[in-house]
């Protein structure tokens, strides 16, 4: 039994410290997700809080077979999605190839012109990339975090979201790629 | 250049999420081509920028406003609830089970101790009345009967001779003893009364 899991149990008993206990575990990782994926910190804030709350409130749905983190980010990007249809936002099938606009985000061969990161250096890179994170379609954006800030393996993501494993690593690639020339514009 | 390496095997590569075999076809193509070095080089850069972004800063009571926005104890009382209903369940049927079984009221039977109480009190209180009366009515008669003793003594002693004496305290014990049956007879009285 995982110390997760323990936890749980404890909080179904009424436990409420052993909720407390989750929260701390779990408040760094999953406002990393939704500050990225967000974009903004007070929102990110506000939505760590209610996943909280369903989490609590749907504690007795989990099983101890799954792993809590995914459990919570599944909550996490159900919430993520319906924060996207209430704000109407474009939502990418996830299924369809995505087109940015600037052609192919699947190239076969690398690109033999200039590089658009060399001379960056890493401090800087990094703020482009949170710059042009704001640019990639929100559920592009969400799976390029889970992979890249959360360090979800793809296995993990595809229970997350319900996608087979190859989708998901083609639709992180994609946002990587994406930014790559995001960060290449001026 | 045959076989170079497409972006996204690249980053699987970086990943290392590509079989070992390929793995090793990888970089033998990368040792021979400068193109593909290139490209894998910024992917490189670019991989090592995705997976080192700054942790967002947490607020420092964050966790504790997560918390107070639980309800205090919500399952706890929901339990509460559950247990309190459960008891009067329990209790009515037992008053239901009692009364199917013996046709009696168990309120009744509840009660009846009560009462049985209050009548024996009932009962008790007139007869401490009557021993209290009858305690007075002693005393004032012993009272009586030893300030006429004590009298009689000290007059007898005065003028009479000591066999004289004896015979008179005889007497006045017999008198004593007719006074008491006396007194028994008045409370029989007084009873009746």
């Amino acid at each position: 039994m995982t110390e997760d899991t323990k936890l749980v149990e404890r909080a179904l008993k009424g436990d409420r410290k052993a909720f407390e206990m989750i929260v701390l575990r779990y408040q760094q990782p999953l406002l990393n997700y939704l500050g990225r994926t967000t974009g903004e910190r007070e929102t990110a804030l506000d939505f760590a809080q209610d996943i909280f709350l369903k989490a609590y409130s749907s504690l007795g749905s989990y099983r101890p077979t799954w792993k809590f983190s995914t459990w919570l980010f599944t909550i996490a990007s159900n919430h993520m999605i319906d924060h996207w249809r209430k704000k109407k936002l474009p939502l990418v099938s996830l299924d369809q190839p995505v087109d940015a606009g600037d052609g192919s985000l699947t190239p076969q061969v690398p690109d033999p012109g200039p590089s658009v990161v060399r001379k960056l250096e890493l401090t800087e890179m990094r703020s482009r990339i949170e710059r042009a994170l704001e640019s990639v379609p929100g559920p592009l954006r969400e799976l390029f975090v889970l992979r890249h800030v959360n360090e979800f393996s793809y296995e993990e993501i595809a229970d997350i979201k319900g996608l087979p494993v190859g989708t998901v690593k083609n639709r992180v690639f994609q946002a990587k790629e994406m930014l790559r020339r995001r960060m290449g514009e001026p | 250049m045959k076989g170079c390496l497409s972006p996204d095997r690249i980053f699987l590569y970086l990943e290392g999420q590509v079989a070992p075999g390929e793995r090793r076809a990888c970089e033998e193509h990368l040792g021979r081509c400068p193109d593909c070095r290139a490209a894998f080089e910024e992917r490189r850069l670019l991989h090592e920028a995705f997976s080192s972004l700054p942790p967002l800063e947490v607020p420092p009571n964050f966790a504790r406003s997560v918390m107070a926005g639980i309800p205090e104890n919500a399952g706890t009382v929901w339990r509460r609830i559950a247990a309190v209903a459960a008891a009067a369940l329990a209790l009515a049927s037992g008053l239901l089970g009692f009364h199917l079984l013996t046709g009696k009221n168990l309120a009744g039977v509840l009660l009846s101790p009560s009462r049985a109480l209050g009548a024996g009190l009932g009962d008790l209180l007139p007869l401490l009345a009557k021993v209290l009366k009858s305690a007075g009515l002693a005393l004032e008669l012993l009272y009586g009967l030893l300030s006429s003793l004590a009298g009689g003594l000290g007059a007898l002693s005065s003028v009479a001779r000591p066999e004289f004496a004896a015979l008179m305290l005889g007497l006045g014990l017999v008198l004593t003893g007719l006074l008491l049956f006396g007194a028994k007879k008045l409370l029989s009285v007084g009873e009746r009364s």
